[in-house]
């Protein structure tokens, strides 16, 4: 128990489960790099952006979107980190990144209703379809990625074989970086600039 | 090599988990192989159809028309027509020779060649296979929605996959299973790429590889980078269709907003042309493989033909842009297209000419797999070269929409795929199911194939040269087009004796799988790539012990063997 050499086995399988999850991480790079190429289309094809006498969205939002995001990411590093050297505070780490991504989740809808409170709505034209998309795009992988978080519970009990359980932690935890990275280049590109 | 021992598990005892919850790659790739052909039948029904109505406009389909179409006393409407062409070629692609080449093969073959148990990640597998299932009832649910299913072509191009273009919910359903089945793929990808990385036996480098697993490999790398690419279409598409977005749709069609439909074609493109390589590609290895078995020689440059078949995979991905010459592109674009897709035939050459290097002089064994390996070098080499028309820009903007092309993409993608994984079924069979397919009626079901394949597809270059348009319901309301209706006709007839010449291998394989006593030899092709050191069929976990591999996979009539026989097995040292 508690046991944390690195055996032949132990690297193989560390190895194989990060060239799955690198192929994993490419595909949803592709998927979201082609929604990019979309929207880099639209907006060099525009004479003036936002088209369509829109204005931009306003940023208070997105930041605390981005920030939101982004402190979720650290506190799932944390955890991981407690999680391989078995120390204390692993419940407290992993708690405040479930609550960080479902606050994450709020502060999405809260942008949407933000903008329905001023009229926008999704069939409104190219710049909300891309706005909306986009986010919902990404919220739904957050969902997904949340629930994946519950598949964590059993790495929380004290004392338990790191060996087993700790692929599922450091994909989860890429997939969950990555999610935070999207999220970021979204928020430069479709708010920022 | 291998990175970790896959540990060997009871086999499963109930029904459930024997064949609806099944982990063995085995089980699941001849469930893929079941479904590929259920779906085969399927779409082949579809094409003689659409045929039909292309030589006798008018009449009713015969035996089953009165029963489909009623109100119109038997006769493929025009609208069904449509609906027809694009389900024939939406099942053709994803939901037959897909399974069949990539689930099917993909599945059996990789582990049993490199010497592992089991794929690297047994239950991905499990629920990919479980997706497509979804997915073919979504897309299959569309023909039974009030406005049938999707009538937009398998390329589904704005506007007309726009609620413009079909208002039914078929359109809906078709976007939904494509992405569905993209999801389904994509699990098979990542987890074929791990295993050819990590569960190779001990000994086995990426050149001892059989060039089959060459070929499905870079097949799942073209899956995996590409199909999302699709599935982001398809999301924006569904988005159109559902929420009332604006990225298809332009001009007129959109109430508000500047949406752009070329931007669907790009996409698609960027998708699609990487996907006939991901359909071509395991078909390939599976020739190579085959050619150089059934010759009793080496496979000729082996390497170089691994080599090349990886530079067409990089190759295909800078290319898609000639599938689209006719949008208005700039000629400064088109040019580039044009000059990097011509450079594919450079690594096509070289492979194409190593296959007929290693059949040069080798004693040939004229069984059933090698008469549908040779049917794939005489198809290939006809559908490669009346591709370098359609890469022309100046030749394609006559051709381009033509039957001509439907008769270049069949030869490539139909007639190639069908015949490679026909010569893969007869091949694999006894290490499937542990029995042979009878060779004389593989024998006739082959050359009636190859017959009826070339009529029907050299009809099409033929009619599509003099002008023909595909997807039109009855291009002979041109009065230039009249003329053309007696080799309308020839090609229809071709097209249903090559049908009904399914008939003869599916009687076979069913009778060979349920009924046939005599139970097929280990190795009964003589050849010596690691399937065929364990006893046929493969049994659960495949390997008791890993293979040690020493040599490779084409050791054959090498003066270095040990044995007495003309073959080496890959675990047996040469001198």
């Amino acid at each position: 128990m508690g046991d944390n050499k690195m055996t032949k086995e132990r690297m193989g399988r560390q190895v194989t489960s990060s060239i799955a999850m690198t192929v994993v991480l490419v595909a949803f790079s592709m998927l979201f790099a082609s929604l990019f190429l979309g929207y880099t289309v639209f907006r060099v094809t525009s004479d003036v952006w936002p088209p369509m006498g829109f204005e931009r969205v306003d940023l208070f939002l997105p930041m605390v979107s981005t920030l939101l995001i982004a402190l979720s990411s650290v506190s799932f590093w944390k955890f991981q980190t407690v999680f391989i050297k078995n120390g204390h505070g692993k419940k407290q780490w992993f708690s405040l990144t479930v609550f960080l991504g479902l606050a994450f989740m709020a502060s999405q809808v809260f942008l949407w209703r933000s903008l329905h409170a001023k009229g926008i709505y999704v069939q409104d034209g190219i710049f909300p379809s891309i706005i909306y998309s986009f986010t919902w795009v990404h919220a739904a992988h957050v969902v997904l990625a949340w629930i994946a978080l519950f598949y964590l519970v059993p790495t929380l009990k004290a004392g338990l074989n790191i060996e087993d359980y700790e692929n599922r932690v450091f994909n989860i935890g890429k997939f969950w970086h990555f999610l935070g990275i999207v999220w970021l280049i979204m928020f430069i590109t479709m708010f920022l600039l | 090599m291998a990175f970790y021992e896959q540990h060997i598990h009871d086999a499963p005892k109930t029904f459930l988990s024997k064949y609806i919850f099944s982990y063995d790659h085995k089980v699941i790739g001849k469930q893929f192989l079941w479904y590929g052909i259920l779906f085969l039948g399927i779409g082949g029904l579809m094409a003689l159809m659409i045929r039909w109505t292309l030589a006798f406009p008018g009449q009713a389909f015969p035996l089953i028309g009165n029963f489909l179409f009623p109100e119109t006393g038997g006769v493929v409407p025009p609208d069904t027509y449509a609906m027809l062409f694009t389900m024939h070629g939406t099942i053709m692609i994803f939901y037959a020779i897909t399974p069949i080449l990539i689930g099917c093969f993909g599945n059996y073959l990789i582990p049993l060649m490199i010497g592992a148990r089991d794929m690297a990640f047994p239950l991905l597998n499990m629920l990919s296979l479980h997706l497509a299932v979804l997915s073919a009832v979504l897309l299959m649910a569309g023909l039974f929605t009030p406005l049938g299913a999707a009538a937009g072509g398998w390329t589904s191009y704005p506007t007309l996959s726009t609620l413009i273009g079909s208002p039914g919910v078929g359109q809906t359903l078709w976007t939904l299973a494509i992405f569905v089945l993209g999801i389904s793929s994509t699990m098979g990808a990542i987890n074929y790429i791990t295993t050819i990385i990590t569960l190779r036996a001990p000994g086995m480098g990426y050149f001892d590889m059989p060039l089959s697993v060459w070929g499905l490999g870079l097949t799942a790398i073209l899956n995996a980078i590409f199909l999302p690419v699709l599935g982001a279409g398809c999301l924006l598409l569904i988005f159109d269709r559902v929420f009332g977005t604006a990225f298809f749709l332009a001009g007129a069609a959109a109430t508000t907003g500047t949406g752009d439909p070329v931007l669907f074609q790009h996409v698609f493109w960027i998708f699609g042309h990487p996907e006939v390589y991901i359909l071509i590609l395991p078909a390939w290895g599976i020739v190579s493989d085959l050619l150089s078995f059934f010759a009793r020689k080496p496979a000729f440059g082996a390497k170089a033909t691994a080599l090349s078949m990886t530079t067409i995979t990089i190759l295909s991905t800078l290319v898609y842009g000639h599938h689209m010459y006719t949008t208005q592109m700039s000629p400064l674009l088109t040019q580039s297209f044009m000059t990097l897709t011509m450079t594919i035939s450079i690594p096509s050459a070289i492979f194409f000419a190593n296959w007929l290097g290693t059949i040069w002089k080798g004693s040939i064994r004229f069984h059933t797999p090698m008469l549908f390996s040779l049917g794939v070098v005489f198809v290939f080499g006809l559908g490669g070269l009346t591709g370098l028309y359609l890469a022309t820009v100046t030749t394609d903007i006559y051709l381009h929409d033509t039957y001509f092309v439907v008769g270049h993409f069949h030869y490539t993608m139909a007639a190639s795929v069908l015949l490679g994984g026909f010569a893969a079924i007869y091949f694999w069979m006894p290490k499937m199911f542990g029995v042979m397919l009878n060779e004389f009626w593989g024998k006739v079901h082959f050359w009636i194939t190859m017959f009826g394949l070339n009529g029907v597809f050299m009809g099409m270059m033929v009619v599509g040269y003099a002008g023909m348009h595909r997807r039109l319901y009855n291009p002979f309301v041109y009065e230039f087009m009249e003329r053309m209706i007696p080799i309308n006709t020839f090609i229809t007839w071709s097209a249903i004796i090559m049908g009904l010449s399914q008939i003869i291998f599916v009687v076979n394989f069913v009778y060979a799988v349920f009924f046939k006593k005599e139970k097929a030899s280990t190795n009964p092709w003589e050849v010596g790539t690691l399937e065929w050191t364990i006893p046929s069929p493969a049994p659960h976990y495949n390997f008791k012990e890993i293979p040690i591999v020493k040599s490779g996979p084409h050791e054959y009539g090498n003066p270095k063997l040990t044995g007495d026989r003309d073959f080496q097995y890959q675990t047996e040292e040469l001198v």
